[in-house]
């Protein structure tokens, strides 16, 4: 049996995106749901499900019953970070599709400016059995987001062409997006190649300016039958197939030890489970959110879901195919680079809206399909998302 | 506190802009002079002749002693009362006051920023015009939530000439906790001089950092079909065996990617700091430093030959130098 | 003693001055503060810093503001005449630390002569200190 058009999401929201929220993470988590539900035309006690990041901070039953949410009958985290993001679509199709829930909140909140920064990386006191493996990393001084992903930035510069300026490319369509999109943090901000050039240098080959916000917010969306959701007050946002994956010699962002680092295999096989799902080809592809912790881990997501052959990424970049007009719309949102770090999730929410054809920077062309994937370096996922 | 409370406790914070700190300018307790300059140079350690040699100063192109710039706002501190009695009340310490009432009883100074217009003689005196200039939205930093307040103070000599300005800012927070109590006895504690951050040494990685200590890099052997892994697993990923031996690597190596590490900067650790995947001659990677040669110059492919070597007072780790061609 | 003052001309941006650790005693910290008629208890009783969370007494404002200036003037002359002195303040100064001042001149301004230094102060245990910049007319 294949999930495709099993289920769809029906209802999306995110808060406001800020440096401080003000509140707390369990309220912007029911803010987010509350909203979603509304978008929907359900009612609280419609829901019996929840998906979320092992890393996020509210409880599922806080959060129900923050919410007036009642009986619970499915509830399921998914680890490793930002990797998680689609996971909670993963999860909640599947308890969809068996049967086992109906109405699922896949939901994300965080303080993540104003609370616990995560570009303050692994140095403080740890306390779980990770440290085992962060210990090969720390004594010399690797132990940020940004060094674990320039490490395999360096490898793949090292085998491509043009890779420095598809990651201005990418910063930068992403940011002209934002400064079109009132809910983005950077909206009204554009920048210039001199700033971009010009900006701290984070971890070489890394500078500011590719690496994603940080920042406070929640999103939510919610996914039940395709059968309900017909009936509901938006247009369904089918599922087509969503793939999660670890690939072989796997560790949490430092996987070092395959033979090549320049790409991401975890993601190939996310990409060929959700293909092989759906029945879609990335010729049916129309536009996408591709998760944009920093610059380049997009270009090798490009190559993963076979928008282009290996190594190839920054010259379908450097065409133009990540602008309104191109190939393949992308992060119309701003993505985390410019509209909100928020797991990932806010990039649901975009996709969703690309579909429903809602995006505040919705392309001109016809989207039928649409990509929205999770954060890589770690295990990771995507799904594909069209008309039902 | 309540959104109805914030609201109310900001509006009449903000009505403490533009308000000054003295009711009319202040004057200096004591006019510029040498023996106050002579205090500060000999502190400071500033040998600058334009300060304290007179006869230096005669011929310079000034024809006279100056006082030191950074002393702008030295001259009109309060002085022992300070200590003795507390701060003496002014526009500020209402700010402030009013502050503490609200629980951001934390205060930071974070910035201060000097102009200078014409320099000070001796004989000058210095009179201080201050306001409160600015208070800043609600922030949050890592110190906590709070407030950031900006004073302006002009600095003018008894002719009303402008020898300078300082805006200082201050962050006045909700401390998130009572300070920790340090060296209870009053008796200042050795510094701790901080070091590299340690891995735990856990039943499956001990042993490595164990040999590490003792200058030596060791790689696993599977004892069954001596397959080599590194970093460290309980079972032959090959044959599930759980035997296993090492052995010592020569820590010949080629560097296959790199970093160099910037923003933020650890303490313990030396920059600038290059962190490399070293593919090792035996045929595992190891992460290490590439260190002895400029971070410009570092290239993917390039040989480098480590050695096991005491890194800071606590740690020993693989360094890794190029290889001279 | 004879005493050289920089000609704007020599002077290039990316020009880094020699380095200078300067050890921090309490002696320092102290009459630094009083040297600067700063008067607070922090800066001359242990207790009342303990009671703050440091370990001792910790350096004053004026007292750093001092030596990133002196820091720079050393470098320039006595016939250097200082136009701008900004300070950003990180960790604290304290007893038994060594602090490391840097500098690197970072933009010229030709119609006044004025060069612009950048000076960072990073002490050996808690890091940054002070970090921010002089800017002084040179002949």
């Amino acid at each position: 049996m294949s999930i495709c058009d099993k289920t769809a999401i029906v209802g999306i929201a995110n808060t406001e995106f800020s440096k401080n929220s003000g509140r707390s993470e369990l309220q912007l988590a029911a803010e987010a749901t509350r909203d979603a539900l509304a978008d929907a035309g359900l009612k609280p006690s419609d829901v019996d499900g929840m998906t979320t990041f092992t890393m996020d901070n509210t409880d599922e039953i806080e959060l129900a019953r923050a919410v007036g949410i009642g009986d619970l009958r499915f509830y399921s985290r998914v680890p490793h970070g930002g990797g998680a993001a689609t996971g909670l679509i993963h999860q909640a199709v599947m308890a969809v599709a068996s049967g086992m829930a109906e109405c699922i909140v896949c939901y994300r909140s965080l303080n993540g400016r104003s609370g616990h920064r995560y570009s303050s990386g692994v140095s403080g006191p740890l306390l779980t059995a990770d440290a085992i493996h962060w210990g090969w990393y720390t004594p010399y001084g690797l132990m940020t987001p940004a060094s674990w992903v320039a490490m395999y930035s360096q490898r793949y510069m090292h085998l491509t062409e043009q890779c420095q300026e598809a990651m201005f490319e990418i910063a930068h369509v992403q940011r002209e997006y934002a400064a079109k999109n009132p809910a983005a943090l950077f909206y009204e901000q554009p920048f210039t190649l001199d700033d971009y050039e010009n900006a701290k240098r984070i971890v070489s080959p890394l500078k500011l300016l590719d690496c994603c916000l940080e920042s406070d917010g929640g999103s939510a969306v919610i996914i039940t039958t395709a059968e309900r959701a017909k009936d509901l007050k938006h247009k369904p946002v089918a599922i087509k197939g969503v793939g999660q994956a670890a690939a072989a010699n796997m560790e949490s962002m430092t996987s070092f030890y395959r033979p090549e680092i320049a790409a991401i295999p975890s993601m190939d096989i996310a990409a060929r489970e959700a293909y092989q799902q759906s029945g879609l080809t990335p010729d049916d592809i129309d536009a996408a959110v591709i998760y944009d912790a920093f610059t380049p881990i997009v270009l090798w997501q490009l190559e993963s879901w076979g928008f282009c052959e290996s190594y190839k990424a920054p010259q379908f970049v450097l065409d133009g195919a990540l602008r309104s007009d191109g190939r393949l719309p992308t992060n119309t949102h701003g993505g985390q680079l410019s509209e909100a770090y928020i797991h990932g999730v806010n990039g649901i929410v975009e996709a969703a809206k690309l579909v429903r054809g809602s995006s505040v920077n919705q392309p001109a062309k016809h989207i039928e399909n649409v990509l929205v994937t999770s954060g890589v370096g770690v295990p990771t996922g995507g799904a594909l998302l069209g008309s039902l | 506190m309540t959104p109805e409370e914030r609201q109310a406790f900001e509006e009449e914070l903000y009505t403490f802009v533009g308000r000054p700190l003295h009711p009319e300018p202040k004057r200096s307790y004591d006019a510029v002079n040498e023996a106050m300059i002579r205090h500060w140079a000999e502190v400071m350690g500033d040998k600058n002749p334009a300060y304290t040699n007179a006869e230096w100063a005669a011929s310079s192109r000034r024809g006279e002693l100056i006082a030191p710039p950074a002393m702008m706002y030295a001259w009109n501190q309060e002085g022992y009362a300070v200590a003795a009695e507390g701060r003496p009340s002014d526009g500020l310490s209402d700010l402030v006051a009013y502050f503490d009432q609200h629980g951001f009883t934390g205060s930071l100074g974070t910035n201060v920023d000097q102009e200078f217009f014409a320099e000070a003689k001796i004989g000058d005196a210095l009179f201080e015009d201050a306001i409160i200039e600015e208070i800043s939205e609600q922030k949050v930093t890592a110190r906590g939530r709070g407030y950031f307040l900006q004073t302006l103070a002009k600095f003018t000599n008894q002719s009303g000439e402008l020898i300078g300005t300082q805006r200082f800012r201050v962050f006045k927070f909700i401390p998130p906790e009572a300070p920790p109590k340090a060296a209870a006895s009053g008796a200042s504690e050795e510094l701790e001089v901080p070091t590299r951050i340690h891995a735990p040494r856990g039943q499956d990685n001990g042993w490595w950092w164990d040999a590490c200590d003792e200058g030596k890099v060791l790689i696993q052997r599977c004892k069954n079909c001596q397959t080599l892994r590194h970093p460290p697993r309980p079972m032959c990923g090959e044959c599930q065996s759980t035997d296993w031996d090492s052995v010592q690597s020569t820590l010949d190596g080629e560097i296959f990617s790199f970093v160099e590490m910037h923003y933020p900067k650890f303490p313990g650790y030396k920059y600038p700091l290059i962190v490399a995947v070293i593919s090792l001659a035996e045929g595992t990677r190891i992460i290490s430093n590439v260190v002895g040669i400029d971070s410009q110059d570092v290239k993917i492919g390039m040989k480098v030959k480590g050695k096991v070597e005491q890194v800071d007072e606590k740690t020993m780790l693989p360094q890794f130098y190029p290889v001279e061609a | 003693m004879d005493y050289q003052t920089l000609k704007y001309a020599d002077v290039s941006v990316g020009d880094k001055l020699a380095a200078l650790d300067i050890d921090i005693s309490s002696s320092l910290i102290s009459c630094g503060a009083l040297a600067t008629r700063d008067f607070e208890p922090c800066h001359h009783v242990p207790k009342v810093a303990q009671d703050m969370g440091l370990p001792d007494v910790f350096m004053n404002i004026l007292t750093s503001q001092a030596l990133m200036a002196r820091f720079v003037t050393d470098w320039s002359g006595p016939e250097a005449v200082m136009k701008a002195l900004k300070v950003k303040l990180g960790a604290p100064n304290v007893p038994g630390m060594v602090m490391t001042v840097t500098g690197e001149v970072s933009e010229k301004d030709d119609d006044n002569r004025v060069v612009t230094v950048n000076v960072t102060g990073e002490n050996n245990i808690w890091g940054m200190h002070m970090e921010g910049s002089v800017s002084v007319q040179l002949l």
